[in-house]
């Protein structure tokens, strides 16, 4: 009995850290950033309650719909582009026993890095003296103005990210792979099955939900994309790459314009919350 | 005995057999793979061929240097910024990994095994705040932080990165998996509950601690957009946020290069002594 009456302190006790770490940082935050999104909140503290104004300011501003014009753009080329190279980097470790861990390594490598790293490298890769043109140069081909061209600058990012992250999906995919019976396979052989009709017929539906965890996953962090943008062309040629986050960053901390950049936050929110809520739309249904 | 052995040897030969097999129709599969597998790794390859050239000197893609010298990275390691940003860093990413650690085991012990009223509350109001993007909160948080004059502090930039849901939920899955008995045994003995979470928890719990650890260096090493907005001098400067502000300031290519191949240095290191850890908690977590 004693024992009993003591746990509900104790547990609250241990944990009390994270709670209020979790109610300062992160609660208090989100109701905040609700809040000033309907205020004029400016860099000196001061502000007036401006009721909807952000809201219609942001429907009437071309940039925002620019920017989310971008972000969508950058999110249709680097999902499919990195399920693309998740999945075909995945099959062949799958396949291919001959130094397998080595090569796994060396696919994985990247992710172990941060996005300004690869911002900082693949810069240079691009530029007009860097490594591709160089190439293309001996080649007598280019040059390419990979970061200055409207048309080629969100999938030179985007190719930039895929570098840097599909190693993860890779290997989410890859567990994904393992955990399909051989025996399905091997029956599929038996019987006459093509490679191509193994894949379509058992590997692809029997992947499938792996496929959609790394599509939700993928995509939620493609609608975050901030520092390669920041790195490589700051938002430009011509706000091309200016994506939602670059936007709450130079409203934010350019302008320093607090309640109209928490407004952009909320579109932010509001997007990953209806990613989320698809997600879960889709497995409560493979549940059933 | 010897049936065991022979049949241990007759599976062995039928795997080699297989190996054989596959490894006989699957030559171009390997070779794209391993194609594959250097394109990977070549960016950094390059990164470090230009960063060990002497500067000034041709160097890749024109050709490749004449000699390597390590006098970019000496004369970076004299310059005062930059071993301040990598100081930082390691403050930012070590205190980090000591307090979540802490708090996250605490927090997840407290929720898989005491009972307190609230606790189920808690722990999904916690784990909804995964929804809300950092990014969206990125303005209050930074007008808290202001108001509590914590801009340009380290405890600015460390204390609001502590809160992190994904810790303390998979510390509490990990710690529900463990018997009841081995907690109520230390207890019928006397043990107080600060010496239970000390002596039992701890110690049992020290691969998960071990995995996550190296996630959130990982993560605060190579974060980006919390240290630019908070770190607004040297002081308290992070070195991927110093690393964009040589980039801006147009620093000669064998710098920029030197300062990133060393930033990447500590990420090498646990990659090459953890990365079998870092790959089975992926694949079993989709810890990210």
């Amino acid at each position: 009995m004693r024992q009993r009456l003591r746990d509900p302190v104790t547990g609250l006790l241990f944990v009390l850290p994270v709670l209020v770490l979790f109610l300062v940082f992160r609660i208090f935050p989100s109701l905040g950033a609700a809040g000033m999104s309907l205020t004029n909140w400016n860099i000196g503290g001061e502000w007036d309650f401006i009721g909807a104004d952000n809201y219609a300011r942001l429907l009437d501003d071309t940039n925002f719909w620019l920017s989310l014009r971008v972000t969508l753009v950058y999110v249709a080329i680097y999902v499919p582009l990195t399920l693309l190279v998740a999945l075909g980097t995945a099959l062949l470790l799958n396949q291919v026993v001959f130094l397998r861990g080595l090569f796994r390594g060396m696919l994985f490598l990247p992710y172990v890095t941060s996005f300004v790293l690869a911002g900082i490298i693949w810069r240079w890769i691009y530029e007009f003296d860097g490594l591709i043109n160089g190439l293309l140069a001996k080649a007598d081909l280019g040059p390419v103005a990979f970061l200055e061209e409207s048309a080629v600058v969100l999938p030179a990012l985007a190719v930039v990210s895929v570098w840097k992250g599909f190693g993860y999906s890779m290997l989410i995919l890859l567990a994904g792979l393992k955990s399909i019976p051989s025996s399905y396979l091997e029956a599929a052989r038996v019987d006459g099955a093509s490679a191509w009709q193994r894949f379509r017929r058992i590997t692809l539906p029997l992947l499938k939900p792996t496929i959609f965890f790394v599509v939700v996953i993928e995509t939620i962090g493609a609608f975050q994309t901030f520092d390669t943008v920041y790195v490589m062309t700051g938002g430009g040629p011509a706000r091309a790459t200016y994506t939602l986050i670059f936007g709450i960053y130079e409203h934010g901390f350019r302008s320093f314009d607090f309640g109209y950049a928490a407004t952009w936050g909320m579109v932010l929110f509001a997007i990953v919350l209806v990613v989320s809520l698809v997600q879960r739309r889709f497995l409560d249904r493979g549940n059933t | 005995m010897t049936s065991i052995a022979s049949r241990r040897a007759a599976g062995a030969g039928e795997a080699t057999a297989a190996r054989r097999r596959r490894w006989r129709g699957g030559w171009p599969l390997a070779a794209l793979l391993a194609l594959l597998a250097v394109l990977t790794v070549s960016p950094f390859v390059a990164m470090f061929v230009v960063a060990l050239s002497p500067a000034g000197a041709p160097t890749i893609p024109l050709q490749w240097p004449g000699s390597l010298t390590l006098d970019n990275i000496t004369r970076l390691l004299s310059a005062s910024g930059f071993v301040t940003w990598t100081v930082n860093s390691l403050v930012y990413a070590g205190v980090s990994v000591v307090i979540i650690l802490l708090t996250a085991s605490m927090a997840g012990y407290a929720f898989a095994k005491k009972r307190f009223p609230g606790r189920e509350t808690l722990l999904w109001t916690m784990l909804a705040t995964m929804m809300v993007p950092f990014q969206a909160t990125l303005i209050p948080t930074f007008v808290l932080v202001n108001m509590l004059e914590g801009v340009d502090t380290f405890w600015g930039l460390i204390v609001p990165t502590l809160a992190n849901a994904q810790a303390v939920f998979l510390m509490r899955q990990f710690i529900l998996g463990l018997p009841d008995e081995l907690f109520d045994a230390a207890k019928v003995d006397g043990a107080s509950e600060w010496r239970v979470y000390w002596t039992i928890v701890v110690p049992l719990t020290r691969p998960i601690l071990a995995t996550l650890g190296v996630f959130v260096f990982l993560w605060h090493w190579n974060d980006f957009l919390w240290p630019l907005v908070v770190g607004q001098s040297d002081a308290t400067r992070t070195l991927t946020v110093g690393l964009t502000t040589l980039q801006t300031e147009e620093a000669q290519l064998a710098v920029l290069m030197s300062s990133a191949a060393v930033s990447v240095i500590p990420c090498l290191l646990v990659f090459f002594l953890l990365q079998r850890y870092l790959v089975n908690s992926i694949a079993m977590t989709g810890l990210k």
